[in-house]
């Protein structure tokens, strides 16, 4: 699989104080579909943008189509929605798709073409002929997204594509991603919205404060969390607990609370004498079963850990606070 | 893909001055101030409009040929109201959203990620505002061209000079206008300063003209003094040759002394010299001062797009030195014999104008267009230079 986004340490300081960016490196493989998730302010938009050319880096080294950063021709294989569009109002759903063809240097006939074919896929080709102006913010948002696709790009760059549309209107953008993996092309959006990202992508990304601070297939970065875990009604007691301890159970038993007991194991009947022990000091449990992070869970222990120590690292300890920091 | 991406900046363009409903109204103005040309007419007993008729006394056909009627219509309100400012106020309204909207966030990030370089993204956007004015000068000048030849009988082609001069007109305050709004990304902003700027151009020119004609004013005054120093001087050698004929004594020769502060035995025999001389010396202070700051104000005035002089060619093409002359039914001679007061100021002298005109006509299309040119130029630099490397 050759990579499609392959960029390394890159910065960017916006006018001489902002670190936005403090050295990322970032590889997308063809025809994935890769997910940049990160709390508001994370620096995604500004990757993006550099990408895209909109901004220049302060510091970069790598390709994005083979290409290096900051070449105009290869943009015109690469599809872009921005974050906080604001296509002309004056123009119609079908205008803001042709203009933008027409900017990719799609040729006449074809911009046609392209133009009914994408109003469907995103449904709106009864809109066709309304105003940008009378739309509403998911319908700008579709268009945008086919306006992104005018030209047939091999990627496809979409910043926060769900922002503003409502939950069937989101379906139907996942619908229109896995369509558009499905045609081979390689897809790298933006989000904080992390169940988004869960149910399409691929491989993710985690950034915070300017810094990608890990990256893989959700299995990959939840492997090493996944596991048996049970939980009890009261907390267990001691001498039940020491009891556990002396029984050398597999794979690193680790009791995470007062309540909880959790292995790295996914073999249900290694853990089947932790079970006998609890029940035999008449402990109620609660619940017993193999739980894998959410992205969520990852993403929270990330940003919790973020005291600007070094990339890439995940400490196991979990937080239980929610919302995003910024 | 060039063309397909200009073709659809300019489609772009039209569509949103056309969203304002700018495009249309902007031509509409144009056809209505043709129609009201046309519909002007000149005849026996006076000027008409339309039906009704108006009595005058030099604007008949009897004086003033059909020809020459349309020809100072165009050249009296056709180029100096119109086309130098109607025309560019109502251009300027029109385009100055252009780039404060190209570099609004949320609509630049799109364009700025298609396959354009910056520079040429620019330079077409500002080429757009030009095109819309390029189009209502053109509709202009070729009505005004038709109800020429139809109505007035002459074919005057040269009229279609409008269109480029009026275009490097106004691409001077378009550049400035540009400049702004991408500085402040502000439509009212580049409006405004742009004005301001134009306002500014305007009273530099106004000083312009006034030093000129106070330096020609005194320059005449020097020039007057000087043959009223030549004629003293006949009249004192004459009045030399007859005391020494009579063998009177000469004052300031042999031995004879000069009275009253005389300087020479001329001055001595003809006072009135005296009075010359000293009128000379004021005259030619008078002069040197003024042509200093004139100097001065044709330094400012270089630097400067020339958005006067740049119309004024298109007058300078179309009319002649000579026909001006018989219009201002006063040639120099005239003026040089009639009787002037002393104490009034130089420029008051009824040849100074003239001259003026003289001098404006003489300041060469050259340095016109090529200073002005070269300050757009420079701001245009300046505007690509900070689009190309603005982070949006
Ligand atoms: N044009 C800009 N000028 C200055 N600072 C900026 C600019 N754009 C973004 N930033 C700053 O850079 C940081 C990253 O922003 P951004 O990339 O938009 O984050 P995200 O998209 O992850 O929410 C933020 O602190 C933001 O304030
Ligand atoms: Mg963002």
């Amino acid at each position: 699989m050759s990579a499609v986004i392959d960029i390394q340490g890159v910065e960017k300081t916006y006018k001489r104080r902002i670190k936005a960016l403090r050295g990322v490196d970032l590889s997308v493989g063809q025809g994935e579909i890769f997910g940049l998730l990160g709390p508001n302010g994370a620096g995604k938009s500004t990757l993006v943008k550099i990408m895209m050319t909109v901004i220049s880096p302060s510091k970069c080294t790598g390709t994005v189509l083979g290409e290096k950063i900051g070449d105009k021709n290869t943009l015109q294989q690469i599809g872009y929605l921005p974050e906080h569009h604001r296509f002309p109002a004056y123009l119609t759903g079908r205008q803001v798709l042709e203009y933008f063809g027409a900017m990719s240097g799609i040729q006449r006939k074809q911009r046609k073409a392209k133009a009914s074919e994408l109003l469907e896929l995103v449904g709106m080709e009864s809109w066709h002929k309304d105003k940008l102006g009378s739309y509403s913010k998911g319908m700008r948002q579709r268009v945008g997204l086919a306006q992104a696709l005018m030209n047939d790009p091999k990627l496809v760059v979409l910043d926060e594509p769900t922002d503003g549309v409502d939950p069937s209107g989101r379906r139907d953008i996942r619908n229109i991603l896995s369509h558009l993996k499905d045609e081979g092309r390689t897809i790298f959006l933006n989000s904080h919205l992390l169940s988004e990202l869960e149910m399409v992508c691929d491989r993710v990304a985690i950034m915070v404060h300017g810094l990608v601070r890990t990256q893989g297939t959700i299995d990959e970065l939840t492997a090493d969390q996944s596991g048996f875990v049970i939980t009890t009604k009261e907390p267990i007691p001691e001498h039940a607990s020491s009891e556990l301890n002396s029984l050398s159970l597999p794979e690193q038993a680790e009791q995470t609370s007062a309540d909880t007991i959790a292995f790295k194991t996914d073999d249900a009947t290694k853990v089947q004498p932790a079970i006998d022990t609890l029940r035999k000091h008449n402990i109620v449990i609660q619940s017993a079963g193999f739980k894998r992070p959410s992205l969520e869970d990852l993403f929270m222990q990330v940003v919790s850990t973020d005291h600007g120590d070094k990339p890439g690292a995940i400490s196991g300890a979990r937080s239980s606070k929610k919302g995003a920091k910024s | 893909m060039i063309l397909t991406q200009t073709t659809a900046i300019f489609l772009d363009a039209y569509r949103e001055l056309n969203a304002k409903k700018l495009f249309w109204l902007t031509l509409g103005l144009n056809l209505l101030v043709v129609v009201l040309y046309a519909s002007l007419g000149i005849n026996e007993q006076g000027v008409t409009l339309l039906h009704w008729k108006f009595q005058n006394e030099f604007f008949t056909t009897d004086l003033v040929s059909k020809e020459l009627f349309y020809k100072l219509q165009f050249t009296s309100w056709g180029i100096p109201i119109w086309l130098s400012w109607a025309t560019a106020i109502l251009a300027l309204v029109s385009t100055a959203s252009i780039i404060p909207d190209l570099v609004s966030g949320g609509t630049i990030e799109p364009v700025l990620s298609k396959p354009i370089g910056r520079v040429r993204l620019f330079l077409t956007k500002y080429l757009t505002g030009l095109l819309f004015v390029g189009l209502q000068v053109t509709i202009f000048s070729i009505g005004c061209m038709l109800v020429m030849g139809i109505r007035g009988g002459a074919w005057e082609p040269k009229l279609l000079l409008a269109i480029p001069i009026v275009l490097a007109f106004f691409s001077y305050l378009f550049a400035f206008c540009a400049f702004v709004g991408l500085m402040t990304r502000s439509t009212i902003a580049a409006l405004l300063l742009t004005m301001l700027f134009w306002f500014a151009i305007w009273i530099v020119n106004v000083g312009d003209a006034m030093m000129i004609a106070q330096r020609e004013g005194s320059i005449l005054q020097v020039e007057d003094a000087q043959a009223d120093i030549e004629k003293q001087t006949t009249f004192a050698n004459k009045r030399i040759e007859q005391l020494r004929e009579q063998g009177k004594p000469i004052p300031g020769e042999d031995g004879d002394e000069l009275t009253n502060g005389y300087t020479d035995s001329l001055e001595a025999v003809n006072p009135a010299l005296k009075l010359s001389r000293s009128r000379l010396q004021t005259a030619q202070e008078g002069a040197e001062t003024w042509t200093n700051w004139a100097n001065r104000v044709i330094l400012v005035k270089t630097i400067l797009p020339k958005t006067q002089e740049t119309v004024a060619l298109l007058e300078r093409y179309l009319i002649t030195q000579e026909e001006i002359a018989v219009l201002m039914g006063m040639n120099e001679e005239q003026a040089a014999r009639m009787n002037r007061n002393e104490d009034e100021p130089a420029f008051a002298d009824p040849r100074a104008p003239a001259r003026v005109e003289e001098v404006m006509r003489k300041r060469s299309t050259t340095w016109i267009l090529g200073t002005s040119f070269a300050f757009e130029a420079f701001l245009l630099l300046v505007s690509c230079v900070v689009f190309v490397r603005r982070d949006f």
